[in-house]
């Protein structure tokens, strides 16, 4: 396959996305579907997933999957790609927020919470690296962490134990998989205004939503903010960049 | 119910608390409190409070009642 004329083109490409029923993956699979991409949409929530597709200009696979039950995702990939046709990536944006002070913080809770945004990665990455999943070209993974692995608030540290895990295993798996010509990376969103955020909002008062917004100099994000973060990182406009942890938060962490 | 109380008391840092408590009376009063005790109800009761409705209940008593009420709904 020869590459596309514009780097920032997916023409041809063909990637998976999942939490692909909602927020970020839903407005991540729109973009790519938009950007010329052949897509594999995974959620656990097939209403969501039908919805997404019918936002998507092209050929879409849907694989409807429980990403915490890990020994299945090797084979629902298998299952997909045959339809779909191998992969150039994935984007792992599946994942589910934590709120808990340190003294009401729990083990069981604390694994689920591992289990979908960080252990399901890797389990994502160890069967996409297979040469009947893998399209052997232009690999690019992209992984959703938070800025909450970066810097630290209160009442996260689940959360922010299972996000900033997200960062050690781009750096890792860019090192290991760069033979392979797939690159891998990792985007840091800032506070975005999708269903996860209105879940969350509930526990505080609205003194806290105007503090939010206040820490945000580009104001509060909106989930193609993050969408096109992830498409660059897909491209091959980005094909010299792997191992990053790329911030995407108005301005969060730079103060 | 018993329980309630026994972990009301350990969240507010305290041996004991009465029905008649004021929440914000409490000195181990403040928000990641309110958010421990939101986490708390959750998981036990499997009932969703918010922060507001913390600050409407008022007492001990008064949030042992919501809990109690909301159960019963749900
Ligand atoms: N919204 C924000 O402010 C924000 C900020 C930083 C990082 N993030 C991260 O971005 C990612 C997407 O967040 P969002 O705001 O779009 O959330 P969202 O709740 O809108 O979407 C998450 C999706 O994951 C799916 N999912 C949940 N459990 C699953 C499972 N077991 N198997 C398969 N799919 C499952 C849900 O069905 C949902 O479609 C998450 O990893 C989140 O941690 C979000």
């Amino acid at each position: 396959m020869s590459a596309p004329l514009h780097p920032f083109s997916l023409g041809g490409n063909a990637y998976l996305v999942t939490g692909a029923a909602s927020g970020i993956g839903r407005a991540t699979s729109i973009l790519l579907s938009a950007m010329g991409a052949r897509l594999v949409l995974c959620d656990i929530n097939v209403g969501g997933l039908e919805e997404t597709k019918s936002q998507c200009s092209r050929s879409v696979t849907l694989l409807p999957l429980d990403l915490t039950r890990s020994s299945l995702i090797k084979d629902a990939m298998l299952e997909a790609v045959a339809g779909a046709g191998k992969l150039n990536g994935f984007v792992h944006a599946a994942g589910r927020p934590y709120i808990s002070p340190l003294k009401s913080i729990s083990e069981e809770k604390c694994t689920e919470v591992y289990a979908l945004n960080t252990y399901a990665a890797l389990e994502l990455a160890k069967a996409f690296t297979n040469r009947n999943i893998y399209a052997g070209e232009r690999g690019s993974i992209v992984l959703v962490s938070s800025v909450y692995a970066l810097v630290g608030s209160a009442a996260n540290v689940g959360y922010a134990m299972s996000k900033a895990a997200l960062t050690g295993i781009t750096k890792s798996l860019s090192i290991e998989l760069a033979p392979k010509k797939i690159r891998v990376n990792c985007v840091a969103p800032g506070f975005i205004r999708t269903a996860m955020m209105d879940k969350a909002g509930a526990l505080f008062n609205d003194e806290h939503s105007q503090l939010l917004e206040k820490m945000h100099p580009l104001g509060l994000g909106e989930a193609q903010d993050v969408a096109g973060a992830i498409a660059f990182l897909l491209s091959d406009a980005s094909r010299w960049i792997t191992g990053t942890i790329l911030p995407v938060d108005g301005g969060f962490t730079a103060q | 119910m018993e329980k309630f109380e026994s972990g009301m008391a350990e969240l507010l840092e305290v041996d004991t608390v009465d029905a008649s408590d004021v929440l914000e009376g409490f000195e181990a009063w403040d928000s990641l409190t309110s958010l421990s005790i939101i986490a708390f109800i959750d998981e036990n009761y499997g009932v969703s409070v918010s922060a507001n409705d913390l600050v409407a209940a008022k007492t001990v008593g008064g949030l042992k009642d919501l809990v109690l009420t909301k159960a019963k709904k749900a």
